[in-house]
């Protein structure tokens, strides 16, 4: 009787959505933090590893959605959830592809054009850090306003530094249509990580009105 | 024989409970993943039981007892007439208040046989049907209310965990009132003409009602889990709990009213705190005109028939 009424009133299975939240969000720090040390150091065999962990972010994006299915949380927010479960996994996704490109890039990238990259991926990392704080204000009396201001000041950054480097990429000479093509993929998919992270913050912040 | 005809009537009318209304309880709960289908209807049992044992004397006394002096005919044709009239409502789909079959069958059916019918508990009877989905509207907009002024205030994940539960303390509030109350209006007259003493009432149709919500209730609660879900929790909790609240206190003074008029009162309550422009007038125009309707159709079906059967 006690364990049927603790199944009942516990919320175990929101607890285990929880921590898989986290586990994700995790994921994705640790990938943002290997693939801007790999374009630090410009170290390729680093890039292996962030396709390993996109792997785990589709595992717990599965569980996720499992545990949801299963009925974690009230109705009315399982469908936010799972939005941010698969956007998060996209943002693991986008990085996979960015570093499959880094690794395929034909030509070494400048100097100039290599530090504006770095800065982009510091400031991806700082983001994922944001997003892991963010996320965790919603089971905390935090203000999660602030935090969700904090990614949209640093989106704006990364937004600054794509115009920078496409003025730099435009003068750049290129051998081929492929190495063209590879750097151009390699520098778009890397902007675009913060806009989805950006995203997942919305969705954060969506939740977090959405029972009130 | 013949003394099975209201007994089958009443069963008929517990079963056809336990089949539409045990959605008005639980189907939140179930939509929300908070109980399964087979746990809902278990503690759907035991709470209606529970409710017919604790409080369901009262409105047995004021349906069997207090408004018509009850013979054989009266009881076998206002019984029978109001299952039926619950299960044609079934089959079509209408919105009818068994609690308003029953006591327009019971009023129809002593008049045709003239038998004396209580004015006096009658016209409260009609005052709550009437002051009790206000109150509900009331008492939902209240909890709502408090429930900004407390519940919202706290973190999103709190909110759900609480939310998760007091929507099944409401869904049980619920269940507890239909044996308190929808039970005991349609066993009342069984019980005080004698065929069942109250606590074979109670026994006998809650397992009625758990029979018809095990049997046919699982699509009823699918639809209204994900229908009231729709709405929003706090807007769902608020008008179930109101609803909860107002008919435990007309149980308490023994009037038989309907949970489901209740909860369409408390769902206004909610819409009109969001501007009343979300409140689908039309909706309510016909459920207005159901609550004039169902009364005055079952009084005069009894009355006529009864008056028929004389000749």
């Amino acid at each position: 009787m006690a364990g049927w009424l603790k199944k009942i009133f516990g919320g175990e299975k929101e607890k285990e959505v929880i921590k898989l939240f986290m586990e994700h969000l995790v994921t994705v720090r640790m990938a943002c933090e290997v693939f801007k040390i790999a374009i630090e150091k410009n170290d390729k065999s680093l890039l292996a590893e962030v396709c390993e962990l996109e792997k785990v972010g589709d595992t717990i994006r599965r569980d996720i959605a499992l545990k949801l299915y299963e009925g974690a949380f009230l109705p009315m927010v399982r469908g936010s959830l799972y939005k941010l479960a698969e956007i998060i996994d996209e943002v693991l996704d986008m990085l996979e592809d960015t570093s499959v490109d880094y690794a395929r890039l034909i030509s070494e990238l400048d100097p100039e054009i290599r530090e504006l990259c770095v800065r982009v991926a510091k400031i991806n990392l700082k983001m994922s850090e944001d997003l892991i704080s963010a996320f965790e204000a919603l089971g905390k009396e935090e203000d999660l306003k602030n935090k969700t201001i904090k990614l949209r000041v640093r989106e704006r950054e990364v937004d600054a530094i794509k115009h920078e480097l496409h003025k730099k990429m435009i003068k750049k000479e290129i051998k081929n249509y492929w190495e063209g093509k590879i750097l151009s993929d390699f520098i778009e998919n890397l902007v675009k990580i913060s806009d989805i992270i950006e995203d997942a913050g919305d969705i954060i912040q969506i939740l977090n009105v959405s029972l009130r | 024989m013949i003394e099975l005809i209201p007994f089958i009537a009443a069963a008929l009318i517990a079963f056809s409970i336990g089949s539409n209304d045990t959605s008005n309880a639980f189907g939140i709960s179930i939509g929300s993943g908070a109980l399964t289908f087979r746990k809902a209807i278990y503690l759907l049992g035991l709470l209606v039981l529970l409710g017919a044992l604790l409080q369901g004397q009262k409105v047995m006394k004021t349906v069997g007892s207090d408004l018509v002096d009850l013979n054989l005919q009266i009881l076998s044709l206002s019984l029978l007439t109001s299952a039926l009239a619950i299960l044609l409502s079934n089959w079509k789909k209408l919105p009818v208040s068994s609690h308003q079959a029953i006591i327009g069958s019971l009023v129809g059916s002593g008049a045709a046989f003239g038998a004396a019918v209580d004015s006096g508990t009658l016209i409260n009877i009609v005052q709550s049907w009437l002051i009790s989905p206000i109150g509900a509207f009331f008492f939902s907009i209240l909890t709502y209310k408090t429930m900004e002024q407390t519940l919202s205030k706290l973190p999103m994940f709190e909110i759900e965990r609480y939310l998760r539960k007091l929507l099944l303390i409401a869904g049980m509030i619920i269940a507890y009132n239909t044996g308190a109350n929808e039970l005991a209006t349609a066993l009342g007259p069984v019980v005080y003409y004698g065929l069942l003493t109250p606590i074979q009432a109670a026994i006998v149709g809650s397992f009625l009602i758990w029979l018809g919500a095990m049997m046919l209730s699982g699509r009823v609660i699918e639809t209204v889990g994900k229908g009231i879900t729709s709405l929003d929790a706090f807007s769902g909790f608020a008008a179930q709990f109101g609803a909860g609240v107002s008919v435990l206190i007309f149980t308490s003074m023994g009037m038989p009213v309907s949970t489901t008029y209740c909860i369409i009162g408390g769902i206004a309550g909610v819409g009109v705190l969001k501007g009343v422009g979300t409140v689908r007038t039309k909706l309510l125009r016909r459920i207005l005109a159901s609550w004039v309707s169902t009364p005055l159709s079952a009084f005069l079906v009894c009355y006529l028939v009864g008056k028929l059967i004389l000749i």
